[in-house]
């Protein structure tokens, strides 16, 4: 459905580089990356809006097979929402949601019956004769996505749409734009450098570095199956070690690690493990069947939310996990002492190299 | 941070030290508001050569500020939005007429209607005379009001955020529709104040002015010909007028361009 090919845009002091992926029908897609990797450059890009002055375009990007690269923003029909929702402020927020009815081509009792199904479903009645400085973070993301949806958009582009909220909004919007898109089946492609919103909302994604995209495919993949040092790092799969790679067995400094993959001729790559899929083996818990078990010297141990991060040193080698707070585990974690913890082959990950 | 008795002097140094600023921008001023009895104030309004000075000031720079928003706001919103070779050069050329001496301003007027240059053909022929001219005068306010509305709605377009802009055309404005249903209602107070600079700046003309045309006789000429022909007390109650003239008008506008919604 948008195919975004080969494309490369020069600004000034950056430069987008070769970006190619898909986004199909119906998807919840994510364009995911640190502060300053292009993703924000990316989806202006698609909505076409970067000043033709400012902008060099080579590669192409392509809407149902229609080249669109220079069609003008206003004949593309996709709505782009904001992480600061850019209400527009002299008009109030009925104002704001019927900006562009005038140039839809649709009878006034057609718009009436949108406006009216929009303003239900987003829950923005009462705010109608508001202005947009009388509203609150999450109101005002309601207001522009109504705004948006109004048009009945093709593609609706989300750039950072929900990080920029108070933690109890950021649920609220989260909820809608996932009903939104179980209910009118509408597509997104969403920029996020938020893990939990890409997690929560979308099924495939790519990832971007420096202008270029890294990784592309499922969400659980790249979470899962991080290709490059930097994907396992920016996913939070911590646990990245160079390894020599044999059989089924990584060798990490001393130690040697079963894998679920097979590598018939010695290789050397990495191996990278979430936190989360270290698990603690405590007395009477079982956990003698995990593969990768080991010991290692307890070196910090925090909270962080509801979990424990604990840094864990096996014979020089350092791994940090996450782990559920429960109360016979919290009395064993002290600095200094030894633990046993492990971790199925399943969840390391192999890759070959930066 | 600071003991208080430090920070307590800090501030009595700063305010020392701006009192001879204050004393200087009033007192002058002050002064020659008070000088004039509300007799003379009285004798002076009720000559219709004043009148007819007051109205020509007032008209003059009215029109040189009218005439700087229709042409200065493309250029104005050009400078703020856009990137073009030479960008800097037309900034810098912008802010000249604020540094050339004044009378310079009038002289370099003139010359474009000399009769040896291919413009000065043309604006003969189309009968258009800058010597002892409204046409003359209203070129040089334009010329020395132009910059301060240049400067001041280029920052008003540039506080826009351009994301609206963005936003706009995403909707499916064009970039006109954008422009006059989004850029201009967040600019125009910016661009009524550059109004009202321009004005203001026009208004006080006197240099360039009468290089250009001693008649017809705006204010700032006349006072200048009363204080040269009859001295000080006869050429201050006309100032006075012209003060309160300027103040009335930039008060007015000013309350007009007050931000009256939420926003």
């Amino acid at each position: 459905m948008l195919e975004v090919k080969n494309l490369t845009v020069r600004v000034p002091g950056f430069v987008l580089k070769d970006i190619t992926f898909e986004v199909k029908q119906g998807e919840f897609f994510a364009v995911i990356g640190p502060t300053g990797s292009g993703k924000s450059l990316l989806l202006e890009s698609i909505v076409g809006i970067l000043p033709e002055n400012l902008a060099q375009y080579s590669g192409k990007i392509v809407w149902k097979g229609r080249d669109i690269t220079v069609l003008p923003p206003n004949r593309r029909g996709f709505g782009i929402v904001y992480q600061e929702s850019a209400l527009f402020p002299h008009l109030s927020v009925k104002e704001n949601v019927c900006y562009g009815l005038r140039y839809l081509k649709i009878s006034s009792a057609h718009a009436r019956e949108r406006f009216n199904l929009v303003v239900e479903r987003l829950g923005i009645g009462p705010l109608l004769e508001r202005f947009p400085a009388r509203l609150s973070g999450g109101e005002r993301q309601r207001v522009a996505l109504a705004r948006v949806l109004m048009l009945r958009p093709r593609l609706i582009l989300l750039d950072e749409p929900i990080s920029a909220l108070d933690p109890l909004f950021q649920d609220e919007i989260r909820e809608l734009l996932q009903m939104l898109h179980r209910e009118f089946g509408l597509t997104f492609v969403m920029v996020s450098h938020n893990l939990e919103d890409v997690m929560h909302l979308a099924q495939r994604g790519v990832v971007m570095h420096r202008g270029s995209v890294v990784q592309q495919g499922r969400i659980e993949d790249i979470f899962e199956r991080p290709a490059s040092t930097f994907v396992a790092r920016f996913v939070g799969a911590v646990n990245v070690f160079p390894a020599s790679l044999e059989g089924r067995r990584a060798g990490v400094g001393p130690l040697s690690i079963k894998t679920a993959g097979g590598f018939s001729a010695r290789a050397s790559g990495y191996i990278s493990i979430r936190p989360e899929y270290l698990v603690p083996v405590l007395e009477g818990h079982g956990g003698s069947q995990i593969e990768n078990c080991l010991e290692g010297t307890i070196t910090r141990a925090r909270q962080r939310n509801f979990q424990m991060e604990v840094g864990l040193e096996v014979q020089g080698v350092r791994f940090t996990a996450l782990w559920q707070k429960d109360e016979a585990l919290l009395k064993r974690l002290e600095v200094g002492k030894i633990i046993k913890f492990g971790f199925s082959p399943d969840h390391v990950n192999v890759f070959s190299d930066e | 941070m600071f003991p208080q008795r430090n920070r307590s002097l800090f501030s009595l140094w700063f305010f020392v030290f701006s009192l001879p600023v204050l004393f200087l921008l009033f007192f002058p001023l002050g002064r020659l508001v008070t000088a004039p009895s509300p007799g003379s104030l009285l004798l002076a309004i009720k000559d219709t050569e004043v009148q007819l000075a007051l109205l020509r000031s007032l008209l003059t720079s009215l029109g040189a500020s009218f005439i700087s928003l229709i042409f200065g706001t493309p250029l104005a919103y050009l400078l703020a939005r856009r990137n073009f070779p030479g960008k800097r050069l037309v900034e810098g050329l912008i802010d000249l007429p604020i540094m050339i001496p004044h009378p310079v301003i009038g002289i370099a007027i003139l010359g474009l209607a000399a009769r040896d240059t291919v413009l000065g053909d043309i604006l003969s022929q189309l009968g258009v005379r800058l010597l002892g001219t409204y046409t003359g005068i209203v070129t040089v306010l334009t010329f020395v009001g132009l910059p301060f509305f240049l400067n001041t709605a280029k920052a008003g377009f540039e506080a826009v955020p351009q994301r609206l802009e963005h936003v706009s055309l995403s909707l499916g404005a064009g970039q006109w529709a954008t422009f006059f249903r989004v850029t201009l209602p967040l600019a125009w107070r910016s661009m009524v104040l550059g109004m009202v600079m321009c004005m203001a700046r026009a208004l006080s003309e006197f240099g360039a002015v009468i290089v250009v045309a001693y008649h017809p006789m705006l204010a700032p000429v006349l006072i200048y010909e009363r204080f040269t022909a009859f001295g000080l007390k006869y050429s201050q109650p006309v100032a006075v007028w012209l003060i309160i003239l300027s103040v009335t008008l930039f008060v007015a506008m000013r309350f007009l361009s007050r931000p009256v919604r939420d926003w």
